[in-house]
């Protein structure tokens, strides 16, 4: 199983990507326009300011000279009336036109004031914005100082401020939104592919993606379903090939069944009648007995291995005890001499002929292979019932091993021996049908170990059934008696 | 011995062989090719056992097995060509005594040939047996309920002579492959089972709920006392 990949996270780093460029280039903007508005305000405020008082400076020097008493009230009180409040700084004393704007002057405006250049001051005062531009008045060492309110300037950059500050928040919105969908958009087909993916493993090989637009992905679902399609082509192939294969097998185990038929016929009778014959015809006829013994055992097995190809295979389970069964098997083929039994009784519910079928190949291997003698263990483990054959033969190199179950796979080609290769195959199909398996061991020059191992089921106290069944493999229940 | 065989197989070589091999045990051995000509045949002569290839062109054996059942209780052997379950089940259930898997040794087919006629052949030194409704009678070769003749072929009347002899007592199927088949374990227990189910439908009330041949779980069958 593949680990588990939690889906959505690079959708969510997308997505918070996209956010973040979006905010940081709108938030750059904000803030870049609102400092160039700002600056270009006060500048021209500034600018404003100082036209008006280099011009304001001229005319009060030629109205309000020399400066007695009651020129300084009229100047006050021209100044007031057109709303422009002024600090008259005469003598080291300064004079406000409105109390209210008795304003200290910094000491570096007033020394720039009174080296006869215009000079400049932004202040606040009692929640005002305050602009003071000051110059010396033409032909006398006093200077005025002309009051600029620049609350309006400040207001309406607050005021840009807050709009900035909400459109930015509002872009981040947006820009979320859109980054999750277009995310989405755009993961869309890697999911689609993760499953597509998927669902080919599961092996449903005409699985294909959808081609959508002439983009990246639509270029990759192209060659994905490319990939798919020359898989497809290639597993059904290989599996028309081995169904072919198989109806090959069964069809020439079917032919050879004929012939086969009659050959066996002939050579039993051709046996009985051995003694009447001379004696070159009678060695030929012998061995024509054996070959049509081997060939009727070669076919048999042929169609064994193609009824299991079919699915055709019966499982027919009854109760049957390890050791009696063994013990059958040994005496019924005149092994019981050459093979010494060690184990425990046991039960099994499974299938009796299949069963014997497996331990007589089993045994009839290590017999013909063993030279010394063959021993059997039968048992329990945790993994359920065991029958254990070890013979002292020579052993099964390595590299023999893997294949040892194969069909018509023989360790030793040049030790043909009787047996067709097929033996251990059926072994092992007739075990897997039982829901077992054949497990091997072997030491070059020590011997070889053949293991089946069968699962148990055992009955509950007031229980009927078993309570793991072996697995049902029975197609046709055979008829009989209605209360069985 | 001089009992007739009908012997009924499409492929030369396995009729001639098998003819040779029956006709070298003591039977006489008439051959036909397909199924059309083995019924034709046996409806014109008598036949003591008519052995019967299952694949055979014009009429299978499963269609002459059941042809012939209808007009006679003659013991049957099939030749199957598979082991298959299925095929064996069929063929005793149209009414086959026995069945031989192809390929076979002509020694093992002849032991069947002779233990089907030996089974047909009648006792008479025996006499007549009768556990309840039933009434056996090894003489005659014949079985009445209430009194009705139930026509059975010989193997089922062997069967039902052979449970009747112990009313009350377990036969295993083993048991009754030795004494019924007269061959020991080489049989298949499956023949048992359909025999005794076709011996059912003739002789009880409810073949589904038998109330005179009991099965007695996971060893064998019984004739009920009375």
């Amino acid at each position: 199983m593949p680990r588990r990949i939690r889906p959505g996270r690079l959708r969510r780093r997308l997505a918070i990507a996209f956010v973040m460029v979006a905010g940081i280039s709108a938030g750059v903007l904000a803030l870049g326009s609102y400092l160039l508005v700002r600056q270009a305000r006060l500048a021209d405020s500034l600018d404003r300011a100082q036209t008006a008082a280099t011009f304001q400076l001229v005319l009060a020097g030629r109205q309000f000279l020399p400066l007695t008493e009651d020129h300084i009230a009229a100047l006050k009180d021209a100044f007031e009336q057109r709303d422009q409040h002024v600090v008259l700084v005469t003598n080291g004393n300064a004079i406000a036109s409105n109390p209210s704007f008795d304003l200290p002057i910094a000491s570096e405006l007033r020394g720039l004031v009174e080296a006869g250049r215009l000079g400049y001051e932004r202040l606040s005062l009692g929640g005002h914005d305050l602009l003071l531009v000051g110059g010396k008045i033409p032909g006398s060492a006093a200077a005025l100082y002309f009051i600029t309110l620049e609350d309006r300037i400040d207001s309406d950059l607050t005021q840009l401020r807050s709009v900035l500050l909400i459109g930015w928040v509002a872009v981040l919105v947006i820009a979320g939104l859109v980054g999750r969908l277009l995310a989405k958009r755009t993961l869309e087909p890697v999911a689609r592919a993760s499953d597509a993916a998927r669902s080919m493993a599961e092996g449903l090989l005409a699985t294909r993606l959808p081609v959508e637009g002439q983009d990246e992905f639509g270029a990759w679902a192209a060659s994905f379903n490319e990939m798919a399609e020359a898989l497809e082509a290639k597993i059904t192939a290989l599996s028309d090939a081995q169904a072919r294969e198989r109806r090959f097998t069964s069809d020439v185990a079917h032919e050879l069944r004929t012939p086969l038929t009659a050959l066996v016929g002939e050579a039993s009778l051709l046996r009985e009648h051995l003694d009447a014959m001379p004696p070159d015809a009678r060695r030929a006829a012998e061995l024509l007995v054996q070959d049509v013994t081997r060939l009727r055992k070669l076919v048999d097995e042929l169609m064994e291995i193609s009824r299991f190809d079919a699915g055709r295979e019966t499982v027919r389970t009854e109760p049957v005890e390890l050791a009696p069964l063994v013990g059958a098997v040994l005496r019924a083929r005149g092994w019981d001499g050459r093979v010494t039994v060690e184990g425990d009784w046991l039960e099994l519910s499974t299938d009796r002929r299949r069963l014997e079928r497996i331990v007589a190949n089993l045994v009839g291997n290590a017999v013909e292979h063993g030279r010394a003698d063959v021993r059997m263990r039968i048992g329990r483990d945790g993994r359920g019932a065991f029958v254990e054959v070890t013979d002292a033969g020579p052993g099964i190199p390595p590299e023999h091993l893997p294949r040892l179950f194969d069909r018509f796979y023989k360790a030793d080609p040049a030790r043909s021996g009787g047996g067709s290769g097929l033996g251990l195959a059926i072994a092992m199909e007739n075990a897997r049908l039982l829901g077992g398996n054949i497990e091997v061991s072997s030491e070059l020059g020590v011997g070889s170990q053949f293991r089946l191992v069968l699962p148990v089921t055992q009955r509950l106290p007031g229980r009927e059934g078993p309570v793991s069944p072996a697995p049902e493999h029975e197609a046709r229940h055979l008829p009989e008696g209605g209360e069985r | 011995m001089d009992e007739r065989v009908l012997l009924v197989e499409d492929d030369p070589s396995i009729r001639e062989v098998t003819a040779l091999g029956l006709k070298g045990a003591g039977f006489r051995v008439t051959t036909a090719v397909d199924g059309r000509e083995g019924l034709a045949r046996y409806l014109h002569d008598p036949f003591d056992v008519v052995v019967l290839d299952v694949m055979l062109p014009s009429l299978d054996g499963f269609e002459v097995c059941r042809e012939i059942r209808k007009k006679s209780r003659v013991p049957i052997i099939m030749l199957t060509a598979r082991t298959d379950t299925v095929d064996v089940v069929v063929g005793l259930e149209s009414g086959a005594d026995d069945y031989v898997t192809k390929p076979f040794e002509m020694p093992e087919l002849v032991a069947r040939v002779r233990a089907v006629v030996r089974r047909s052949q009648a006792a008479p030194e025996e006499t007549t047996l009768t556990v309840g409704p039933l009434e056996i009678d090894p003489a005659s070769f014949s079985a009445r309920k209430d009194g009705h003749d139930l026509s059975l072929t010989a193997t089922e009347f062997k069967l039902l002579l052979e449970l009747a002899r112990r009313p009350g007592q377990v036969f295993t199927r083993e048991m009754l492959l030795d004494r019924v088949w007269n061959y020991d374990y080489l049989g298949d227990s499956r023949m048992v089972d359909v025999a005794v189910q076709r011996l059912r439908t003739k002789v009880e009330g409810d073949p589904a709920r038998p109330a005179l041949i009991k099965t007695v779980r996971g060893v064998g069958y019984r004739l009920e006392r009375s």
